[in-house]
């Protein structure tokens, strides 16, 4: 229940987030202009920026509390900890695409582009809240680091947001919507279902631990694999 | 052979020529046979002032006007003699109500005053604000621009306070020097339209208003000026935010960010090497707290000085933009390849 609240959070703030500042960053297209002329103006597009950027920062805070936590109690392992065979797996997966192999990789409970996701996702979480705090209290920055740290943060805010506005808006939207598999919405990160189909498609290592066909290679799954539900 | 119609001009000519006059329009209403003879000549107002009734014949000959316009293509309510004066109350009141005059022949410059602070301010009811002969004169009306330097001298009548802040400036100076590069009050305030500088739109304009000299190469190179300061603002938080703020509806709220003149002040703009410069590196720190009170000895860095990042100058925010400028093209581009190679894959397979 947490994840899909957390996954709807992260959906509105990051969307409000793309909408308050991307006008901010192409300020002289006509497009931007017009934006920040409905959201009441730059001053009061920027507040609300702030407030949705604060939001999404304490989102990012409690995510890594709960991850701490749930690692720390030992009910979750570091299933997205990202393994030598994710490199396998991604090596593997592009000489499939290539049609160099047909073996195809066998995934666990994340693939590599799912955990690829989640780790620049989270790193661009702490580059744009690290960042944006700094542009939001300049002077308070200045005060411990050299000032040039201000106009750094600035074009790393603006760089590092429009990546992530584009890796979500292509990749992310891909992934989860447009790819042929799931055309046209993969549920599963809010009903908690999947098809069995899919499963043995794209997630057969876990089906099969799932299923205690084979042993339980990894450790500590135990945790979130009740959620899950295969039918 | 005379058409008959000049035949009463030429008697008056005739009559009143003489070697000092030089023939000009204005003599032809035979005005200035008696306007022209008294230097001492004047009129009694109800308000206790005296109205100068002569007027310099040789001055006004001189004038633009001396030899286009007659003494009735202006004084339009004189039509004979004895004349009668309307009712004027004081000398003020003259120039009010023949200032309307210019507006026969200067139309266009007319209507641009009509948008002028100095109108709105009459239009209110106040006398004193300067109306075109207040500028320009009256009989005695030259080309205000020649010298350059004459436009400052003229606006220094009344704001006087202004003018000495000005005169000490970085283009007064200069102009003082006659030199012609540097501008003038009217070059930034406008000649008929001049915008009232209180309610910030024209500090708002100021990006534009600077930008056209110290965006202009042939002029900046002359001193060794850079051109990229409009640029470098633009692409900066204060250049963006004012950007956007000039274009809201209804105009700013709140406190708006810096503009040229925020930093560098308006009539006293020093040259940025100048020691006591708000821009220069040992004030720049007080020009910073205006806005930004919390500001230390690290925050003046923090803005790069009309610099555009390079290896040399802000080494930091050019290897961030430099990262992103591979980053960028290198994450999105494998993300779109694999997707190509996916759905190629997907079709294959089918």
């Amino acid at each position: 229940m947490a994840q899909r609240v957390e996954h709807l959070v992260t959906i509105f703030t990051f969307t409000g987030l793309c909408l308050t500042g991307l006008p901010q960053k192409f300020y002289s297209k006509g497009w931007a202009q017009w934006m920040v002329d409905h959201l009441g103006g730059i001053d009061q597009t920027r507040w609300i920026h702030r407030a949705i950027g604060l939001l999404f920062v304490s989102a990012t805070v409690v995510h890594l509390a709960g991850a701490l936590n749930a690692l720390l109690s030992r009910r979750s392992g570091f299933t997205m900890v990202l393994n030598k065979k994710d490199f396998q797996d991604c090596v593997l997966q592009l000489r499939y695409y290539l049609g160099l192999t047909d073996e195809h990789p066998r995934y666990d409970r994340f693939d590599y582009k799912q955990k690829w996701e989640y780790w620049s996702l989270f790193l661009g979480n702490i580059i744009m809240g690290l960042s944006g705090l700094m542009l939001f209290f300049p002077t308070v920055f200045a005060r411990v680091l050299p000032g040039q740290i201000i106009p750094a943060a600035k074009v790393a805010h603006s760089n590092e947001g429009l990546m992530a506005f584009f890796v979500i808006a292509v990749w992310h939207i891909y992934n989860a919507h447009l790819q042929p598999d799931v055309f046209p919405f993969d549920g599963s990160i809010f009903t908690g279902r999947i098809s069995r189909e899919r499963m043995l498609h794209e997630h057969p290592l876990e089906l099969a631990r799932i299923e205690g066909r084979a042993p339980d290679t990894h450790d500590g799954h135990r945790g979130h694999d009740a959620e899950r539900r295969v039918v | 052979m005379l058409k008959p119609s000049l035949l009463p001009l030429v008697a008056l000519l005739a009559f009143t020529a003489s070697g000092a006059r030089a023939g000009i329009p204005a003599e032809q209403d035979d005005c200035l046979g008696c306007h022209g003879s008294d230097p001492s000549m004047t009129m009694d107002l109800p308000s206790g002032e005296k109205l100068p009734l002569y007027v310099d014949t040789a001055r006004f000959a001189q004038s633009v006007h001396g030899e286009m316009l007659r003494c009735a293509d202006c004084h339009s309510d004189k039509t004979g003699y004895p004349h009668h004066s309307k009712p004027f109350k004081s000398r003020r009141d003259v120039t009010v109500a023949y200032y309307e005059q210019c507006k026969s022949c200067h139309f266009a410059n007319y209507t641009k005053t009509l948008d002028g602070v100095h109108f709105a301010v009459l239009a209110k009811g106040n006398q004193n604000a300067a109306l075109c002969v207040d500028c320009h004169g009256s009989h005695d009306i030259t080309h205000p621009t020649e010298p350059r330097a004459r436009i400052s001298a003229t606006c220094a009548h009344c704001h006087q306070k202004e003018s000495a802040v000005y005169v000490k400036s970085v283009h007064g100076k200069a102009l003082a020097e006659q030199n012609p590069d540097v501008p003038v009050c009217t070059d930034c305030h406008r000649a008929h339209d001049i915008a009232d500088p209180r309610d910030g739109k024209l500090s708002m304009r100021t990006p534009e208003i600077c930008g056209r000299c110290h965006t202009n190469a042939k002029l900046m190179g002359k001193y060794g000026l850079s051109t990229h300061v409009v640029d470098t603002y633009l692409a900066d938080f204060h250049g963006m935010s004012a950007s956007l703020q000039r274009k809201t509806k209804g105009g700013p709220k709140g406190m708006v960010a810096a503009v040229c003149t925020d930093c560098h002040g308006v009539h006293d703009i020093l040259s940025a090497k100048d020691p006591g410069s708000r821009t220069v590196k040992a004030n720049l720190v007080q020009t910073c707290r205006k806005c930004h009170p919390g500001a230390n000895e690290n925050f003046p860095a923090a803005w790069l000085s009309h610099y555009q990042p390079s290896w040399n100058k802000a080494s930091l925010v050019y290897g961030v933009q430099l990262f992103y400028k591979f980053l960028i093209p290198f994450i999105l581009g494998s993300l779109a390849l694999q997707i190509a190679l996916h759905l190629w894959r997907v079709v294959v397979n089918r």
